[in-house]
């Protein structure tokens, strides 16, 4: 279970997150939904110790998490995947699959995360020796996604999954999302593609200039007017 | 059939080249360390030449200095090599990682390892004085094949430089820190991402890239003389290798460094060593203007 | 900082500077101290614009100092040019020179443009004390010896005369400062903030980096270059030991100590380092190590110098133009 409570980040001059507190539940599928350049990813990022700067306090269970470098956090468990993909370009799909599993709390499971990857994405398997950056949009998504499943983490932080996809990739994705958190994986996600999100979330937060305006289940989400406004323009 | 004049002239050539490729090897050594540590950390080192110099001190120290006898360069080699990653582990740490988070740190760095580039070869001339020190051949003794004379040294030289370079070749391929070395270089957020402690990974190449260029220092000083101020020329040819050779292009670097190991020979041979540096500058700077990725570089 | 703010700066510090005479005017050493004052404030303020509010790693200004020295002392011994027409054409030698070294440089990254300029530097020396410097009229290794002083309506400038000598090249420097100011605080200078906050933002007003930085490298050389023929007919001595690292590091020094990118800094840096450096003397051998080591402690302790010290408050910290991700679209619109 991660608890954020009061959680400011800043980017240079930029207070991008402004005393944001969320809940996010083991086995949970919570979705942050907001407009671009409102602070979702570095919501993310913050989580993941990824930010700049930030203030509050994130606790995963008993443990705070702010103030530790990103790699604790990672060996911690918890793991970001991101809407840029950020692959190494020149190494091939192997060798980005195995630094996935560089952390200490995967090495003695990379064989065996190794093998749970490919069976979720068999296009990788197929790519095993291709280099990263030759792969088409859809396929680095895949692989950046099956990186950060080689860390063996119960927690994935998902930055927009969908974005720049064909609507087929999209729900590929999706589908495999859902698959990860059935086998137990934690999952907080940050999208702006509401309506098929939603199959997938136990719970919505809304992101507006870097406040939280919205929390609620899915039903409760769909049927508030505000929402209804900002994201389907209705 | 050859009157005697075209014979040495023959002989002198096969001495050029045998010395070229000694001296390239070492030069390769040197501009791997380069494009690594700029590759990685984005830092360039002013003071690179001086590490080459410092490989060399100490080696002069516990050699000639204190009259070390056992295990001869195996010794030398096992104490000096630790001590020039230590220095340049240190010398990341503590001196640019704090730099790192100034708009403007790439130049901050440069100001800063000039200032050590000064300290440093200032420091020896304190240490040292402004007498040229040399080394004793790591073996002596000379190689007859035909009527071509190599010296075990020359041999040794060239055997050591590129078992040292396929040495770290293999690391950077095969080994887990190899391979976060190559990622920070790829995508250093992607590196942070995957849990890869880079400001380890910073010191650490800092700190490889240091004994690489310390280890040719040992070996290219038993050639030459350890020169005090010959820094900012040695780091200033590690550079010109590397810009020519492709900035990044370990492979690109490799075939460089023999490529001017060679010119440097036959320019010196010719017009006299003091030439030398002139004509370095003037394959950089053409190689600038013609190809500014260099022979193997991937472009900006 | 505000142009009548750094104008109040440099008069001051000039201002200073040319009262001393008063007390010292009889001690050739004092003298000579305060010249070199003046002589090293231009230099290290030109590299200073180039450096710092260019933002163009160049580290060839003391190779155009002595191409400048250099061209006008070799006008004035072999060729009988008079030494108030061997400056100027010194300057406009030395401004062909960079604008011919920035031309390869200015489309580089930063440290190949490190490397280039700093290549010259080394290029330099050999190429003076060798057979080409020789022929052109170097004096080779030796230097040149005899080089005539700057005479001005018969009257003679040199280092018998301090004191009116003093004077005439503190007009000269006080003309190069204020300059220096008036590019920097021109059209241009705000060109360079603009393309220092960020290139594709300025390119889309229409500001040519390139044009730019080429007539800051142009205008900095001229400068460079008068001031260094200045220097060599005062001195009446010029060696290629000049390109030597000392020199360079502590005009460095002088930079780093008034705060890089802070002009008017490197005039007060260059005063107090001058100083400085007098005092250090008694360290001998010792005093290279010093100065490489203050290099490194000043790079990492006062990264602005002395004018960070006195940084004022009305000077609002620079907001970058790059947000936090603000200036994307509201919203995506496939669904």
């Amino acid at each position: 279970m991660i608890k954020v409570s009061g959680l400011n980040a800043f980017y240079g001059q930029f207070h991008v997150l402004k005393d944001v507190s969320m809940t996010v539940e083991k086995n949970g599928v919570v979705v942050v939904l907001g407009p671009n350049g409102h602070g979702k990813s570095t919501l993310l990022k913050s989580i993941c110790g990824l930010a700049e700067r930030i203030t509050g306090n994130i606790l995963l269970n008993d443990t705070e998490l702010t103030g530790l470098s990103s790699e604790k956090i990672v060996d911690l468990g918890v793991t970001y995947i991101a809407e840029t993909r950020e692959l190494f370009p020149n190494m091939t799909v192997l060798e980005n699959l195995k630094l996935g599993a560089y952390c200490r709390r995967a090495r003695p499971f990379e064989a065996e995360n190794l093998e749970k990857v490919f069976d979720l994405f068999p296009r990788l398997a197929d790519r095993k020796s291709q280099t990263a950056s030759t792969m088409s949009g859809g396929e680095a998504k895949m692989l950046a996604i099956a990186r950060g499943l080689m860390s063996n983490a119960d927690f994935l932080a998902i930055d927009e999954p969908s974005l720049g996809l064909q609507p087929n990739l999209r729900t590929e994705v999706f589908n495999t999302i859902k698959t990860i958190n059935e086998q137990g994986m934690t999952i907080l996600l940050v999208e702006q593609n509401i309506p098929r999100i939603a199959e997938l979330a136990s719970h919505i937060y809304v992101l507006e200039e870097g406040k939280i305006t919205f929390e609620g289940s899915k039903d409760d989400a769909v049927s508030n007017d505000h929402l209804k406004e900002i994201f389907l323009g209705m | 059939m050859f009157d005697e004049n075209t014979i040495l002239v023959f002989y002198e050539i096969t001495d050029i080249i045998i010395a070229g490729l000694s001296n390239g090897s070492v030069y390769a050594l040197m501009a791997i360390g380069m494009t690594l540590v700029y590759g990685v950390t984005k830092a360039f080192n002013f003071a690179y030449g001086d590490f080459f110099n410092m490989g060399g001190y100490f080696a002069w120290i516990l050699i000639v200095g204190i009259g070390l006898e056992f295990g001869g360069y195996i010794t030398v080699f096992l104490i000096v090599l630790p001590l020039l990653f230590a220095v340049g582990y240190g010398l990341e740490t503590f001196m640019i990682a704090p730099l790192r988070k100034r708009p403007d740190w790439e130049n901050r760095v440069m100001m800063l390892t000039l200032g050590l580039a000064l300290f440093l070869s200032n420091l020896y001339m304190v240490l040292f004085g402004s007498r040229l020190k040399s080394l004793p051949p790591i073996l002596e003794g000379i190689l007859e094949i035909g009527q071509i004379v190599f010296s075990y040294q020359d041999i040794m030289i060239f055997v050591m430089s590129l078992g040292g370079i396929l040495l770290f070749g293999w690391m950077l391929n095969n080994t887990r820190t190899g391979m976060a070395v190559r990622a920070v270089a790829q995508n250093p957020e992607g590196a942070k991402i995957v849990g890869i402690n880079i400001k380890r990974i910073f010191a650490s190449t800092f700190a490889i890239s240091t004994v690489m260029v310390g280890f040719g220092g040992i070996l290219l000083s038993q050639k030459m003389f350890i020169n005090p101020t010959s820094g900012g020329a040695i780091m200033i040819k590690a550079w010109v290798i590397t810009a020519f050779g492709g900035m990044g292009s370990i492979r690109g670097g490799l075939y460089a460094a023999f490529i001017i190991g060679m010119m440097e020979a036959f320019v010196g041979w010719i017009f006299g060593m003091s030439y030398t540096i002139i004509a370095l500058f003037v394959l950089l700077l053409a190689t600038l203007i013609i190809r500014p990725q260099g022979l193997m570089g991937k472009g900006a | 900082m505000k142009l009548k703010q750094m104008a109040l700066i440099i008069l001051a510090a000039y201002g200073i500077l040319a009262v001393l005479p008063v007390f010292v005017g009889h001690t050739p050493y004092l003298m000579n101290i305060l010249i070199m004052c003046l002589i090293w404030a231009v230099v290290a303020s030109c590299w200073d614009v180039i450096m710092g509010f260019a933002g163009i790693f160049s580290f060839g200004q003391v190779s155009f100092f002595v191409m400048g020295a250099y061209c006008s002392a070799i006008l004035a011994i072999s060729h009988h040019v008079p030494p108030v027409f061997s400056i100027v054409i010194a300057g406009f030698f030395t401004a062909g020179m960079g604008v011919l070294v920035g031309l390869p440089c200015l489309k580089l990254a930063g440290p190949y443009v490190a490397l280039v300029t700093f290549g010259v530097h080394m290029a330099l020396q050999p190429l003076l004390k060798g057979e080409i410097g020789i022929a052109l009229g170097s004096g080779g290794a030796a230097g040149l010896l005899s080089i005539p002083p700057i005479r001005l309506f018969g009257y003679t400038f040199g280092t018998d005369n301090m004191v009116p000598t003093f004077y005439l090249i503190l007009l000269i420097s006080l003309a190069c400062a204020l300059t220096i100011m008036g590019m920097i605080k021109s059209y241009w200078g705000m060109a360079f903030l603009a393309l220092k906050d960020s290139q594709p933002f300025a390119a889309s007003l229409g500001i040519s980096a390139f044009k730019y930085k080429l007539m800051v490298f142009a205008v900095t050389s001229f400068l460079t270059g008068i001031i260094g023929a200045v220097y060599g007919h005062f001195y009446g001595v010029l060696s290629v030991r000049m390109l030597d690292l000392d020199l360079f590091s502590i005009l460095m020094i002088m930079i780093l100590a008034g705060g890089l990118g802070h002009f008017p800094g490197a005039i007060i840096g260059s005063f107090l380092v001058v100083a400085a450096s007098e005092m250090m003397a008694p360290l001998g051998v010792y005093r290279a190590v010093t100065m490489g080591a203050m290099v490194v402690v000043l790079v990492l302790a006062l990264p602005d110098g002395v004018m960070g010290l006195c940084r004022t408050a009305d000077q609002p910290v620079p907001e970058g133009i790059e947000g936090a991700g603000f200036k994307k679209g509201w919203m995506a619109t496939e669904f």
